[in-house]
C-alpha cells in the first residue's frame, strides 16, 4: 500500500435543527493514499457530502457542528489548528471541487482571474506575468482549447463541462495532496461525464494526489476508485476494495445497490431482466430505528437485527462489513 | 460593441418614451383635471372673463398644439410662468433646486455609503445577536413616523441642547450648512431603517451562493469573501435600488423642508398644489419623470461595467 495521506477517525457531525439534533455523521473511519481514490458512495442525506465538507472544515456552523473524531492530515488534527491555519491547508493541501459547475465559480470574475487568486493566496512568490501563465498552463492541463484566449473569459460563457474543468485547474493549481470531488459528474452531461472521469484519472497519474470520490453513482466508481466506502444513515456500512465490492458485496445494501444498476445484454439485445430496487425508504435521522439502521428494507432482517446495532468488523483482510447476516 | 454606440442608442430610446410621457401627464392636466378658469376665476366669472382667461392661458388653441408646447418644454426646459406668482418657472425651479440638493445629496450620499457598510458587517455575523438587534432596531426606526423625528431633533437637539439651527436658510456658500445639519441628521435616520434591511437581504442572498463556498475552499478569508466576492456579485441589485432614488433628490424633500424653512423644490412644489398652479405642477412632473428616464439609462450602463454577463445589444 502506498503512502498514507490522510486519516478520518471516528468523525462525528450533528446538525441542530427545528426537530432536534440530527447526527449526519456518526463514527465514520476512512483513510485516503497517496495517489489512489477512495469513493464514498450512498444515497442523498447518507451523510457523504457532509463528510467531505468535515475534511476541509466547511459545515456551515450554525447549524452543523463537528461533535467529535479526528482528521488526521501529515500526522496534524484538522480539528484543532486554528482556521487560520485551516485556510493555508485549503486549496493549497486539500483542494475540492463541487456539483454545481453552473454556479461553482463567482459569475463577475474571468476564469484565469479565479485561478490566479488561489496562486496568488498560497504561492505568493509568484509575479502576476508568472501566475497568468501558471493559470494558462493549468487551463490546458484540463484540456481547455485555446487556453490564452479562454483564460479572460467569465463562467457564464462556458459550458458546464468546461467550467467544471476551470475547477478542476483551480483545485490543483497548487498541486494538493488530496482532492475532494463531491459529485463532480452529476450534473453534467454523459459523454461529458465520461471526459472529466477520465481527465481526473490522468491528472492523478500525474499529479499523485489521492482523490475522495464522492458520488452516489456506482458506474463513477467504477471507473475511478481503488476502494470503496459505502455510506448509510451516516455510517460506513461496508468498505472494501472496489473489485471485491462489486464482485462479493457483503451487505445487503450494497448488494442492492450494484443490483439496481440498469444492465443491457448486449447479444440478445435486451435488458437483462427487470430492474431491481431497494424496497423502501432511508429512514428519518430524526426517526432512526433500534438496531441496524438498514432493517426495514433487508430482506435478512433477524430478530438481532432488531435489537442490537452492529459495528463494522473485519471480514476478510481489506473488506469489513456492518452488518449481523453478511451475504455469503 | 462599444459603449459609447450602446449609450447613444439608449438615449434615442428615450424620446418616444418621452412623448407618451408628456402624453399621459398632458391627458392628465388638460382632460382629467378639467378646465382651470374655475379655480382661477372663483364662482361668480362671467362667461367674458373666463374666455378671455382661456386665450390668455393659450387653452383655445388645438389639444394638438397644447401637447405640442408640453414636449417642448420637456426638451428644453422652458416651462413658462406660474399663475400665481407670474415668475418663469425656469428660474423657480433653478433656485429652488440648490437648497433641495444641498440637504438631500448629503443625506442620500451618506446614508448610502452607511447602510452598504453597515449590510456587510451584519452579513458577516448573520445570525449573530448583533445581526437581530441591527435588523430590530432598522424595524424600530422605520415604525416611528417622520413628523416624531423632526419635532423631537428640533426640540431637543436644536431647542433645549442647541446643537443646531431650529429652523431657517442662507443661500451663500458656507452659510447654508448649520441649517441642514439637523435636516440631514433626521434624512439619514429615515432612509437607514430601509436601506439597511434591503442591503441586508442582498448580502444575505448572496453569502450562501455556491461561489462563497467555493471561494472558502480555495483558502480565502472571509473578509476577501466579502469584501470582493459578495460586495462585486451584491452591486448589481445595489446600482437598480441607488441609482433610480437619485432624481428624486432634485423634487427635495417636502415635509423636512417645510419644517426646516428651507425654500426648496419641495416647499415650492408644496405651494403649487395649494394653489392650483397647474404650469408648476405640471413641470415638477416633466421634470422627475425626464430624470426617472435618464437616470433608468444610467442603471443599464452602470450594470454593462459591474456584470459581464449583461451583453451591449
Amino acid at each position: 500500500m502506498s503512502e498514507k495521506v490522510l486519516e478520518v477517525k471516528n468523525l462525528k457531525v450533528e446538525f441542530n435543527t427545528d426537530r432536534g439534533v440530527a447526527t449526519a455523521v456518526n463514527g465514520v473511519n476512512f483513510d485516503v493514499y497517496k495517489g489512489k481514490t477512495i469513493g464514498i458512495v450512498g444515497e442523498s442525506g447518507s451523510g457523504k457530502s457532509v463528510s467531505a465538507l468535515s475534511i476541509m472544515r466547511l459545515i456551515p456552523n450554525p447549524p452543523g457542528r463537528i461533535s467529535g473524531g479526528e482528521i488526521l492530515f501529515n500526522g496534524e488534527n484538522l480539528l484543532n489548528i486554528p482556521m487560520e491555519d485551516m485556510r493555508r491547508i485549503r486549496g493549497n493541501k486539500i483542494a475540492m471541487i463541487f456539483q454545481e459547475p453552473m454556479t461553482s465559480l463567482n459569475p463577475v470574475f474571468t476564469v484565469g482571474n479565479q485561478i490566479e487568486e488561489v496562486l496568488e493566496l498560497h504561492q505568493s512568490h509568484l509575479s502576476p506575468k508568472d501566475r497568468r501563465e501558471k493559470a494558462v498552463d493549468m487551463l490546458r492541463l484540463v484540456g481547455i482549447p485555446s487556453p490564452e484566449k479562454r483564460v479572460t473569459e467569465y463562467p457564464h460563457q462556458m459550458s458546464g463541462g468546461m467550467r467544471q474543468r476551470v475547477m478542476i485547474a483551480m483545485a490543483l493549481s497548487c498541486e494538493p495532496d488530496i482532492l475532494i470531488a463531491d459529485e463532480p459528474t452529476t450534473a453534467l452531461d454523459v459523454t461529458i461525464q465520461a471526459q472529466i472521469l477520465e481527465l481526473m484519472n490522468k491528472l492523478q497519474k500525474e499529479l499523485g494526489m489521492g482523490i475522495i470520490m464522492i458520488t452516489h453513482d456506482l458506474g463513477v466508481v467504477a471507473e475511478t476508485c481503488d476502494d470503496v466506502a459505502v455510506m448509510y444513515c451516516g455510517q460506513i456500512v461496508e468498505h472494501a476494495d472496489v473489485k471485491t465490492l462489486f464482485n462479493h458485496p457483503q451487505h445487503p445494501y450494497t448488494k442492492g445497490l450494484i443490483e439496481s444498476i440498469p444492465s443491457f445484454d448486449s447479444t440478445s439485445g435486451k435488458s437483462k431482466e427487470k430492474l431491481a430496487t431497494i424496497e423502501g425508504m432511508v429512514p428519518s435521522l430524526f426517526d432512526l430505528p433500534e438496531g441496524c439502521n438498514f432493517q426495514d428494507r433487508c430482506a435478512y432482517a433477524t430478530e438481532e437485527c432488531r435489537s442490537k446495532e452492529p459495528s463494522l468488523r473485519p471480514i476478510a483482510s481489506e473488506h469489513e462489513v456492518s452488518c449481523f447476516n453478511p451475504l455469503k | 460593441m462599444n459603449i459609447w454606440v450602446y449609450v447613444l442608442r439608449r438615449l434615442l430610446y428615450v424620446i418616444p418614451i418621452l412623448l407618451g410621457v408628456c402624453l399621459i401627464i398632458f391627458v392628465l392636466f388638460n382632460v382629467v383635471a378639467g378646465d382651470p378658469t374655475h379655480l382661477l376665476l372663483g364662482k361668480h366669472a362671467t362667461a367674458k372673463q373666463m374666455a378671455e382667461l382661456r386665450h390668455e392661458l393659450g387653452l383655445d388653441r388645438p389639444w394638438f398644439f397644447q401637447y405640442l408646447d408640453l414636449v417642448k418644454s420637456a426638451f428644453t426646459f422652458d416651462f413658462g410662468r406660474s399663475w400665481s406668482t407670474k415668475q418663469s418657472i425656469t428660474t423657480m425651479i433653478s433656485e429652488g433646486a440648490l437648497p433641495s440638493l444641498t440637504l438631500t445629496i448629503p443625506g442620500f450620499v451618506l446614508t448610502t455609503i452607511f447602510s452598504v457598510s453597515l449590510s456587510l458587517l451584519v452579513a458577516f455575523y448573520r445570525g449573530s445577536f448583533f445581526d437581530r438587534f441591527s435588523v430590530f432596531i432598522c424595524v424600530g426606526l422605520m415604525s416611528i413616523s417622520s413628523l416624531a423625528y423632526i419635532l423631537f431633533g428640533q426640540w431637543f437637539f436644536a431647542y433645549y441642547l442647541g446643537w443646531f439651527e431650529i429652523s431657517g436658510y442662507d443661500s451663500e456658500f458656507p452659510n447654508w450648512i448649520p441649517y441642514v445639519q439637523l435636516p440631514v441628521l433626521i434624512w439619514i435616520i429615515l432612509s437607514i431603517g430601509p436601506d439597511l434591511r434591503f442591503f441586508r437581504t442582498i448580502m444575505l442572498d448572496e453569502v450562501y451562493q455556491d461561489y462563497v463556498r467555493t471561494a472558502r475552499s480555495k483558502g480565502l478569508g472571509e473578509k476577501v469573501i466579502l469584501f470582493k466576492h459578495v460586495l462585486k456579485n451584491a452591486m448589481i441589485p445595489i446600482i437598480t435600488y441607488v441609482v433610480i432614488q437619485i432624481p428624486f433628490l432634485i423634487l427635495g424633500a417636502l415635509l423636512i423642508e417645510s419644517f426646516f424653512g428651507i425654500p426648496g423644490l419641495g416647499g415650492i412644489t408644496l405651494n403649487a398644489i395649494n394653489s392650483s398652479d397647474f404650469p408648476v405642477i405640471r413641470a415638477m412632473t416633466v421634470l422627475s419623470a425626464v430624470a426617472y428616464i435618464i437616470f433608468s439609462v444610467i442603471t443599464d450602463v452602470l450594470y454593462t461595467i459591474v456584470d459581464p454577463r449583461v451583453r451591449l445589444k
